[in-house]
């Protein structure tokens, strides 16, 4: 009973530490800045649906567009950059869930990406007019060019 | 001889078909996301607020309403599966479906309270929990969806099934009240044991959209009272204005 159990441990301790060290750190790396990126993009869409969906009444112009702004560069950065092959699988800041079809179907990842891409700076130009309404009707069609990609490619938790 | 005898209650009949065109529309606003995503919020405030209001009636409603009435004891369904099963009502079979359905739901309206999209979206009691366990919740919400939608499925084919293979409609009775009844033993007072009056149906209806506005709103404002409570204490916090 107990040698089983000692074996089950070795075996358990052998999975863990090897996956610890083949899982690249390079990968890792490129998950922890992805997330961060998105983390940051979490921030201005929240700030950006504030003031120009649900408390319209608090609608700043330059903070709007610092957000908008913030969006596109994260958008334009080549984000691409931190989906290396292999980067399904790895841990940032937590484990990441990105599925496995995003390097099974390299068209449609670029796809989205793409349009999340053009809706981003078009809300950055939307966002320099000021015009409160023209911006929340762009902001959600950023945030649909979000949705299009969390739906292909993201495992649901 | 057929004979019509009332089964559904007014409220409970509205409650049904305003369940099926909010959870309906929830789904649709769901998947659409976008700027849909604050109606799918909304529909799904409207669900619990329903819901509510359908637990309420489960005790205050008329006689086929009330779970106590179609609560499917193990008796109930044995009595049920040898064909014994004479009675009015949800069948102990069709009374678990409704108490799955009911129980789905609850956890999917739940759960979304607390829900986020990880774009621009988030349930109102977000901020009473922290965002992983939201994350997680929201994970839950999809697959309590899907689910119900095996549930809301079955419901379906049964329906389906009364109509064409045991020639009964289940339908025109929750749209009516009224059903047929061929072999029912017409007992005293059956035609009243279905009907209820306006002023239950609006004290109920008040008291299920008071808790949905305690549950949606009464929470918030708590929580940002004692927790305001607690800055007030502490050193006031200064926002750098660069």
């Amino acid at each position: 009973m107990n040698k089983t159990m000692n074996k089950l441990l070795i075996a358990l301790l052998l999975t863990l530490t090897s996956t610890a060290t083949f899982a690249g750190k390079e990968e890792d790396q490129q998950i922890k800045f992805r997330q961060s990126a998105y983390s940051v993009l979490g921030w201005s869409t929240a700030r950006i649906k504030a003031q120009v969906v649900d408390r319209p009444e608090t609608f700043n112009k330059e903070e709007v567009q610092a957000a908008a702004n913030l969006v596109a560069a994260i958008a334009n950065s080549g984000l691409g950059k931190l989906y290396g092959l292999g980067t399904d699988e790895g841990t940032g800041w937590k484990k990441t869930r990105l599925k496995p079809e995003f390097f099974q179907k390299p068209d449609e990842a670029k796809k989205v990406a793409v349009a999340f891409n053009q809706e981003a700076n078009e809300l950055a130009k939307v966002a320099a007019t000021g015009d409160a309404g023209a911006i929340r009707v762009q902001f959600t069609k950023v945030s649909e060019s979000c949705k299009a990609c969390h739906d292909s490619f993201r495992i649901r938790e | 001889m057929t004979e019509r005898i009332k089964v559904w209650d007014l409220p409970l009949r509205v409650f049904h078909w305003v369940l099926v065109a909010a959870v309906t529309g929830a789904f649709i606003t769901g998947e659409f996301g976008g700027g849909l995503t604050d109606w799918h919020g909304r529909l799904g405030t409207l669900v619990l607020g329903l819901l509510i209001f359908r637990v309420i009636w489960g005790f205050a409603g008329s006689r086929y309403s009330r779970f106590t009435s179609f609560f499917p004891t193990p008796a109930k369904l044995q009595a049920y599966l040898k064909g014994e099963w004479r009675e009015d009502g949800h069948s102990p079979l069709g009374a678990l479906a409704v108490l799955a359905l009911l129980a789905l739901l609850v956890g999917l309206a739940t759960t979304g309270l607390f829900a986020n999209d990880d774009i621009a979206f988030q349930g109102p009691l977000f901020s009473l929990i922290d965002k992983d366990l939201s994350d997680r919740l929201s994970g839950w919400h999809a697959q309590i969806f899907n689910l119900l939608a095996v549930m809301v499925a079955l419901h379906l084919i049964a329906i389906a099934f009364y109509f064409f293979i045991k020639k009964n409609n289940l339908v025109m009775p929750m749209l009516t009240g009224h059903k047929k009844a061929k072999d029912h033993i017409h007992q005293a007072g059956d035609d009243h044991v279905a009907n209820v009056s306006l002023t239950r149906f609006l004290i109920v209806a008040l008291v299920s959209a008071g808790i949905t506005w305690a549950i949606h709103d009464g929470l918030q404002l708590w929580h940002q009272q004692t927790s305001s409570a607690v800055n007030t204490k502490a050193q006031p916090v200064r926002i750098p204005n660069w």
